[in-house]
């Protein structure tokens, strides 16, 4: 008999921990707001994450698709979208980057910004300087490279740019980390890495400090392992923490400065993990239900999706975004010869696998996590998220026997998402694996 | 029929509050199927749902107080006031179909804002279920837009697509963008036919990609209100190549399937509310216990309904049987 789902009455039961995340978050960007006032120089990168190449050569850094997502969080996105639209970047490209260009845009036009030297004065609380060079390392995704190629004929071509080309991983084990697929594709990236240190040598006129970037990577490797330790810890249940928390901890171990402050996060969200787990304290009150999220953050509705699932006791437990991503082998890492590991990161990038490699990891999860369903964020602007999507689902169901929804929306904008499609649909699914309990009752 | 002076029959109804229309039913302890009404009415309105919960209890003659339990579902069904609880369409269709055909494995419900193509495995529970996206193509809309822009109400689209020539062809599935399209073929002077030829075919396009989403299996049947368009299931059935059973009401599956679901919540009720009587001084824990074990009964109820009457063949109202199809009143649930 199908539980009335409507009436579980669960709640959200957020870790304290991750509220320091948002502290780290606002200090972060009011510091890139403010480089310039220190004399910083300021990367623009998109992509992968090139920020611990940036924090070791003494630069600010943006990343442009945490820019937009961090509007889209604070619903600030709008007029930078409308901008974009103005100049003919149409809604169904990529919202990160029609953000992003529409928030260079919002300047008035490119002589005026390049002469200003700030973009989005009324869209931020703070103005996010402009880029002294931009770099793209994009994985699985053609937009980014010319989102980039866009902002450099914005800037008039006074922006210089470096491309680091991540090649696909074709083969259906793209995380084997051997054979000659993986071990071309390695050395490819490590070569352009040496060749991208190159050109921020020559824009910074200084050496590259590599006793930096090891430092850098050391504090990396510290915060990932007990990121992914702490991770694994919710096949407990109840789960003693949830997708959403993962997703509050995304800027972290995304684009934030590693350092000691990095380890001290992960280590004390891991340890309030395991008081829960002690405690048997769910991040979810009378948690019923155990989901997989796959898909981008549909970041305009953050706060109402995490509310909405916990109001069905659905406990929202791993996705490939949070997963599947950010640092997710540390045990690869070698702060001593970082390159190798920073490149393996960039190659397992959950838009760089094949559709098999995806389905594999997706089945994996949903064991590791003992889950019931999948639920598909189908983001109408990031097709290289969405493309093998009916395929995983249709795995998930045949391999496994788990419920599967899919609903619409987007990473940043907000008008493709439509909340009463998406209430129906998760509740169709809670009530099928209801029936589906009953059946193996 | 009911009278004043009979006891309180437990009664039961399922409510659809659909987007365009309100569905009722109400069944006997038995499972027996009273009466049902369909009012159209404009978007989820609660006018729309008290006319037809006023329509049906007077078919029925019965008043609100002889319903013991009420289920709504549809969009509109938190807005269901005498509602106990609220199932989704996908649940109650597939319940619903389930009972109007035993042996269902598929059913295809065209309403007038979503479709939906719902998988059902052998005991008539959801197995898997795939929507439309947020527009309107592929649903009811499509064709309520379309049959404005060329000019023909509503229910007479399907008979005249049937004669039309199926070599037009419609390229988008947004209503706005179709309707250009339509439009662009008017101004060529094309036969009415053929553009509502291609109308249906392109909506049985958008429904076959949904099916192969869930993947195919047979029998389907198909319920919602299109369903009543005869040149919808035709295509529908060109374009799958499987013939698509229908059943003599279409419109009130999801009804149905809610006022099975409330006809559950009864019994168990009922049989909780015994336990407790006769578990003594641990009445309440037994009767909880009971409650806790209404998965059997669910499943040892759906085995009941479902299972095919011998008297009646697979055939149904629409592929030439008629009154073969196994009517509603002759597949009881046996009461407890």
């Amino acid at each position: 008999m199908p539980v009335d789902v409507e009436r579980a009455g669960g709640r959200a039961n957020r870790l304290r921990s991750t509220a320091t995340s948002g502290r780290m978050v606002t200090e972060y960007w009011n510091n890139l707001f403010t480089a310039r006032e220190r004399g910083q120089q300021v990367l623009w990168y998109n992509g992968q994450k090139v920020n611990v190449f940036a924090q070791a050569a003494g630069l600010a850094w943006c990343h442009g698709e945490a820019y937009s997502a961090m509007l889209a969080a604070r619903h600030q996105e709008e007029p930078a979208q409308r901008a974009a639209d103005a100049r003919g970047f149409m809604g169904e490209l990529c919202s990160y980057a029609r953000t992003h260009i529409g928030c260079a845009l919002m300047s008035d036009t490119a002589d005026h910004v390049a002469e200003a030297g700030l973009v989005g004065g009324p869209v931020v609380h703070g103005d996010l300087p402009l880029p002294d060079f931009t770099i793209s390392a994009y994985p699985g995704c053609s937009s980014g490279q010319q989102w980039d190629e866009t902002l450099y004929r914005l800037f008039g071509r006074k922006v210089p740019m470096f491309n680091v080309s991540i090649p696909f991983l074709w083969g259906n084990h793209g995380d084997a980390l051997a054979g000659p697929e993986w071990d071309e594709a390695l050395a490819y990236v490590v070569r352009q890495f040496r060749e991208m240190i190159r050109f921020i040598e020559e824009q910074t006129r200084r050496p590259f400090d590599w006793d930096k970037l090891s430092e850098i990577m050391y504090y990396i490797k510290q915060a990932a392992t007990l990121r992914t330790e702490a991770q694994e810890l919710c096949a407990a249940v109840p789960t003693p923490a949830s997708y959403w928390d993962w997703i509050a901890s995304i800027a972290p171990v995304n684009f934030l400065p590693a350092g000691p402050q990095l380890v001290e996060y992960f280590a004390s969200v891991k340890a309030e993990i395991e008081q829960r787990i002690a405690a048997v304290e769910g991040a979810v009150t009378g948690e019923r239900y155990r989901l997989y999220f796959d898909g981008i953050m549909n970041w305009n509705n953050l706060g109402l999706l995490a509310k909405k699932f916990a109001s069905y006791g659905a406990a929202v437990i791993a996705g490939r975004y949070t997963h599947r991503a950010f640092w997710t082998k540390p045990h690869l890492i070698d702060p001593e010869d970082p390159l190798p590991g920073i490149a393996t990161h960039f190659l397992l990038c959950p838009l760089n696998h094949s559709a098999a490699d995806l389905i594999r990891f997706t089945l994996e999860d949903c064991r590791k996590y003992h889950l019931d369903g999948v639920v598909f964020h189908v983001s109408r602007t990031c097709r290289s998220m969405t493309s093998p999507q009916f395929l995983i689902a249709q795995a998930a169901q045949r391999e496994l026997g788990v419920q599967t929804m899919m609903f619409e929306g987007d990473v940043a904008d907000a008008s493709f998402y439509d909340d009463a499609l998406v209430t129906m649909r998760l509740e169709a699914m809670l009530e099928a694996i209801d029936v589906q309990r009953t059946r193996v009752a | 029929m009911a009278t004043q002076t009979d006891p309180i029959p437990p009664y039961v109804m399922g409510v659809d509050l659909g987007s365009n229309t309100a569905k009722s039913v109400v069944l006997d302890s038995r499972g027996e199927l009273v009466a049902h009404s369909v009012v159209q009415m404009g978007a989820v309105s609660k006018g729309g749902v008290r006319a037809s919960i006023a329509q049906t209890l007077e078919q029925a003659g019965l008043t609100r107080e002889h319903i013991a339990r009420t289920i709504a579902t549809g969009y509109g069904r938190r807005m269901v006031e005498m509602a106990d609880r609220t199932f989704t369409e996908i649940t109650c269709h597939a319940r619903g179909a389930a009972r109007m055909m035993p042996g269902v494995r598929m059913v295809i419900d065209i309403g007038g804002q979503d479709s939906k193509v719902i998988a059902v495995d052998a005991n008539g529970f959801v197995e898997h279920f795939a929507m439309n996206d947020r527009c309107a193509g592929g649903t009811g809309k499509f064709f309520e837009v379309l049959a404005k822009a060329v000019e023909v109400e509503l229910d007479e689209i399907g008979p005249l697509a049937l004669r039309g020539s199926t070599e037009a062809q419609i390229s988008s599935m947004c209503a706005t963008f179709a309707e250009t399209e339509v439009i662009s073929m008017l101004a060529e002077d094309r036969p009415k036919e053929d553009i509502l030829a291609a109308v249906h075919n392109a909506v049985a396009k958008r429904t076959v990609g949904l099916v192969n989403r869930v993947g195919i299996r047979t029998p389907i049947v198909m319920t919602g209100g299109v369903a009543k368009n005869p040149a919808a299931v035709r295509f529908l059935e060109r374009a799958l190549d499987v013939e698509i059973h229908l059943p003599a009401e279409p419109q009130i599956a999801g009804a149905l399937g809610a006022a099975l679901l409330a006809l559950d919540d009864l019994r168990a009720m009922q049989r909780a509310s015994a336990e407790r009587s006769s578990a003594g001084p641990d009445g309440d824990a037994a009767g909880d216990a009971a409650v806790a074990g209404l998965a059997d009964l669910e499943a040892d109820l759906l085995d009941r309904q479902i299972r095919p009457d011998p008297a009646h063949g697979p055939a149904c109202a629409h592929c030439r049987g008629a009154g073969s199809f196994v009517p509603l009143s002759i597949a009881p649930i046996d009461p407890r």
